[in-house]
């Protein structure tokens, strides 16, 4: 029995192929339609090359070969010699899936900078405001503006404006300058540059301005500080331009979430800029022989290589060969991916930005001087026993949006490089998700 | 390097090294504490932090027990600062049959423990949130309750301001010994001399006796924590069940689980404890995180809708016959082992340090520490 | 056009498109604030939008700390802050 844990992109595209192929295959997902953060699949909001979607959807959705479990939050899993057991929450009921083969396509998420003012009501994601429109068809506010680093920020702008939102502008951290340093990943993926004409003519359309070395470095509930900053994200100058807005937008990439293939115990590694992915072969397969894992969650590289990933896994789990053109193709979108990491990097000066008072843990209310504190009276000396000590990572959230920036401040603080084991430590947790005493205590009883 | 060499080094920057630190150098002496992580690294930064007298039998544990439960007080006037420190009491539930309870609690009454037999409606006025049908338990008022990472970071720090010094991120390795007495420790950051060595790295004591030429039969007894959501005031006591004190003093080597729940300042509830002989085996155990779950809401129904949040597991520094080791090596002189405190190591603290340091001054002390000596395995085979 | 669903939050009514989030349906009519913070008071709404931060959390039909981005809206559920 096969099974998959995502059902965005490179789930469905792993499904597709299996059952392409003429094989059964489950798909679990906790969100309550298939698409993950991509293909949100509302009629009334189009985007570049949304009908794409349209070929997974209509060979996995209805095929007999498929089953299709939504809703679904996986909370944990664990295995024995051939079987691996998903124990999953479903309208509050737990139930176990066993299967012999996992596919892991569990995504990523936003990366968060904090800066004063991130905790006020009208500062989120962009993924956020994002899936608000896309799956919610609700617009985030009246007056938007985005900031942060990275080619997202585009397709978000440019969804909000059609939807009718004032997006006042689009700050970018990073000089388009950088891309020069990518010749080959832009010469091996030209459809990008036709990619990029579509929202060069959509900002013009909307007019909709962008700004380059530039980032929000304050919110105060109606409107934004903008401040000029070097490319290491030190501040140049601050407060350069104040705008008026409802609604603040900031995100600095993504994180891959590992949680799952962590709780199963899939090795792990650093990559260059810091964030924690899986280690897989040229088939996607993970340290585990029966584990294989596709998409944002081997390395942020968006839905294109997510779809190549995800088709490469869905052949290597049945034992098909792959071809070469697949692979190509996947190589070619790694070495974009690449190329992205150079271009939007999230330089260390950000901590620059941060005052005392900053809140840099939302759940328990940390500020940085707390943090600091620890680290200066208290010794510690990595996330954490500074969250012994403060409680910054302990809340609901489980650290997923702070720790990695509570281990790069003490790692400033104390003029020293954040181990890898550090940060293999600071992302990954015992469980996926929350669950309930009662329930964890009834165990499962039927399927 | 560039650090003094001291007067002592204490090895391990968790609750037992602190607690050691501290008193040594109120008795007058520069301490360098050394550790080859950070400050409550080990053991101290996985546990809970209860401070009992109610799980233990009348005996040379529960003496310095009692005696550690004051001394814990007068730690926080000393160091100053707040690790939330807080008297607040136990409660203990027979689940079947009550007799064997009454008659623990009648042994510790005797050896000078507050113990209150306590019926139902009394019972379910200290809490109100236990299953109606428990009906009879003993009170402690004496048991408390303290952060633990936070106390060894606040006493480290008490040392520190009075000359004590930190190494961090130094694994000890070897001694420099000569004619069986201690002359310093080699640690991955150098080498540090010094006539007298505390070995306090908790379940890591027997490797560094090792390192010694000597030897310690202390291993790893494995744990599991949760950890809920912040949830409303539920749980006002430790509260646990009966049968918890007789696996706290089983040697069987299976798993045990009974139910330990407590809220804590920050609203989350801890529910614990499991024990399990089986290394360092850090592997999760969601068999044991459902059996521990399942105990807490039969104490508490209300906790069925209180979620988890984490789980975490630590390894307590286990001896043969379950008394922690204090006091000077057999073999090799101005080497003092203060180590093995098993699931009590954040409760027994304050005591063991005040029995070393007297030991080491040749100070009277408020109790007999014989029962502690690491002669009692002089010669025993590993 | 969806159907529409009606519930409540804090004891309002309110109502939203079938299949929106609590989070969601909530923002669409006007309300910014989800909570207020254990330790400072302070509001909190919907930050993460995916089910990851848990700023948004609220009691739904007696059920602590919901990620409302996450829920649907049900007809006649009761929301209310969570404390
Ligand atoms: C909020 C958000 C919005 C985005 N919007 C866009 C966009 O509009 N355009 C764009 O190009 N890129 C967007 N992205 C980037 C996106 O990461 C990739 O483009 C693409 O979706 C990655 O595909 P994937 O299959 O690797 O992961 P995802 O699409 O993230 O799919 C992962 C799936 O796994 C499921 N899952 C994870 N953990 C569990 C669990 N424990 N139990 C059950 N299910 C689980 C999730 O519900 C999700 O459906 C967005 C990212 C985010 C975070
Ligand atoms: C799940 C669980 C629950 C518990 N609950 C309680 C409770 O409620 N109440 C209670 O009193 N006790 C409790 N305990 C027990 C208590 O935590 C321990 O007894 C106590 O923390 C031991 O403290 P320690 O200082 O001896 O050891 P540790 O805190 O482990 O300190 C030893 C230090 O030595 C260092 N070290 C090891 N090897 C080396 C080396 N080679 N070089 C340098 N440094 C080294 C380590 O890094 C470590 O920091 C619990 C334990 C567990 C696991
Ligand atoms: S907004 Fe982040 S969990 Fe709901």
């Amino acid at each position: 029995m096969i099974a998959i844990i995502g059902a965005g992109p490179a789930g469905l595209a792993a499904a597709r192929a299996i059952a392409l192929a003429g094989f059964a295959v489950t798909v679990i997902d906790a969100a309550q339609k298939p698409g993950g953060q991509y293909w949100r699949h509302r009629s009334t909001v189009d985007g570049y090359k949304a009908t794409r979607s349209e070929k997974y959807f209509s060979t996995v959705m209805g095929n007999p070969l498929v089953t299709y479990i939504n809703g679904a939050q996986v909370w944990s899993a664990t295995r024995s010699e051939k079987s691996i057991y998903i124990n999953y929450l479903q309208s509050g009921v737990e139930k176990r899936l066993t299967c012999t083969d996992l596919i892991l396509t569990t995504g990523a998420y936003d990366r968060s900078l904090p800066f004063t003012g991130w905790d006020k009501p009208g500062s989120m994601t962009p993924g956020a405001a994002q899936a608000l429109l896309k799956g919610h068809g609700v617009i985030a506010g009246k007056s938007i503006v985005i900031s942060g680093t990275g080619p997202f920020l585009l397709p978000v702008a440019v969804g909000l404006a059609a939807g009718g939102a004032k997006v006042e502008g689009v700050f970018e951290a990073n000089s388009p300058l950088r891309w020069l340093r990518s010749p080959l990943a832009l010469l091996l993926n030209p459809e990008k540059a036709l990619e990029l004409l579509y929202y060069l003519k959509q900002f013009r359309r909307y007019s909709i301005p962008v700004r380059f070395g530039k980032a929000v470095t304050e919110f105060t509930g109606h409107s934004v500080r903008i401040s000029d900053v070097n490319s290491d994200m030190t501040i140049k100058k601050t407060n350069v331009r104040e705008i008026d807005c409802n609604v603040i937008a900031t995100g600095w990439g993504f994180v891959p979430d590992i949680t799952l293939g962590g709780i199963l115990g899939c090795n792990q590694v650093v990559d260059k800029d810091g964030t924690v992915v899986f280690s897989v072969d040229n088939n996607q397969r993970s340290s585990i022989e029966n584990i294989w894992i596709a998409g944002e969650a081997t390395g942020i590289g968006g839905s294109d290589l997510a779809l190549a990933e995800g088709h490469i896994a869905g052949l290597s789990v049945i034992g098909k060969r792959i071809p070469f053109s697949l692979n190509f193709s996947k190589f070619r979108k790694r070495l974009f991916a690449r190329a992205l990491q150079v271009s939007y990097p999230v330089n260390p000066g950000w901590k620059k930005w941060l005052n005392r008072q900053t809140l840099i843990c939302r759940c328990e209310e940390v500020s940085c001087g707390q943090i600091l504190d620890s680290v200066e009276e208290l010794k510690a000396e990595d996330a954490r026993t500074s969250k012994l000590f403060t409680r910054a990572g302990m809340g609901l959230c489980q650290g997923r949006i702070c720790s990695r920036n509570v281990a790069e401040i003490i790692g400033e603080s104390k003029e020293l490089r954040v181990s890898d084991s550090e940060r293999i430590a600071y992302s990954n947790r015992p469980i996926a998700a929350p669950i309930s005493l009662g329930t964890l205590g009834d165990g499962i009883s039927s399927k | 390097m560039q650090k003094n060499n001291p007067d002592a080094i204490v090895i391990g920057a968790g609750i037992v090294g602190a607690c050691s630190a501290l008193s040594l150098t109120n008795a007058g002496l520069k301490v360098m504490i050394i550790d080859r992580g950070s400050v409550a690294s080990g053991t101290t930064g996985a546990g809970e932090g209860n401070i009992l007298v109610s799980d233990k039998d009348p005996g040379p544990e529960l003496t310095l027990a009692l005696k550690s439960r004051d001394l814990w007080f007068e730690l926080q006037e000393d160091v100053g600062d707040s690790f939330e420190l807080e008297a607040k009491g136990g409660v203990v539930v027979a689940r079947h049959d009550s007799s064997a309870l009454m008659k623990l609690a009648e042994h510790q009454r005797a050896a000078g423990v507050t113990a209150e037999r306590v019926n139902s409606a009394e019972l379910h006025k200290l809490e109100p949130y236990l299953h109606p049908d428990l009906s009879e338990g003993v009170f402690y008022p004496q048991d408390a309750q303290c952060q633990p990472m936070l106390a060894a970071a606040r006493i480290i720090q008490t040392v520190l301001a009075r000359g004590g010094q930190l190494v961090s991120q130094a694994r000890v390795t070897g001694f420099e010994i000569s004619e069986n007495t201690i002359k310093g420790v080699v640690t991955s950051r150098g080498t540090f001399h010094s006539p007298l060595v505390v070995n306090a790295s908790g379940t890591w004591a027997g490797e560094i006796a090792t390192l010694a030429g000597s030897q310690l039969p202390i291993a790893p007894r494995k744990g599991f924590i949760l950890v809920t959501e912040p949830a409303p005031q539920y749980i006002f006591h430790k509260v646990y069940d009966s049968d918890y004190v007789a696996n706290v003093a089983s040697s069987d080597a299976d798993l045990q689980t009974s139910t330990v729940v407590e809220g804590t300042r920050s609203g989350t509830i801890l529910i614990g404890a499991s024990r399990e002989r089986i290394g360092f085996d850090g592997s999760m155990n969601f068999e044991i995180v459902r059996k521990l779950a399942a105990q807490a809401t039969s104490l508490f129904p209300v906790l069925r809708d209180v979620q988890l949040l984490r789980v975490y597991r630590g390894f307590r520094p286990y001896a043969p016959d379950h008394l922690p080791v204090i006091g000077e090596d057999s073999l090799i002189s101005g080497l003092w082992h203060s180590a093995g405190h098993e699931g009590a190591g954040i409760g027994l603290a304050p005591g063991s340090a005040a029995l070393i340091t007297d030991a080491i001054l040749g100070r009277d002390s408020f109790m007999d520490a014989q029962a502690f000596s690491p002669q009692r395995f002089a010669g025993a085979r590993l | 056009m969806n159907s529409k669903v009606n519930f409540t939050f804090n004891g309002t009514q309110y109502s939203g498109e079938e299949g929106q989030s609590v989070a969601a349906a909530l923002l669409n009519s006007g309300v910014t604030s989800l909570r207020s913070t254990r330790f400072n008071g302070e509001p909190r709404t919907i930050f993460c939008g995916i089910g990851i931060c848990f700023d948004c959390v609220v009691k739904i039909d007696g059920v602590a700390n919901q990620r409302a981005c996450l829920i649907a809206i049900t007809e006649g559920s009761q929301i209310e802050s969570s404390q």
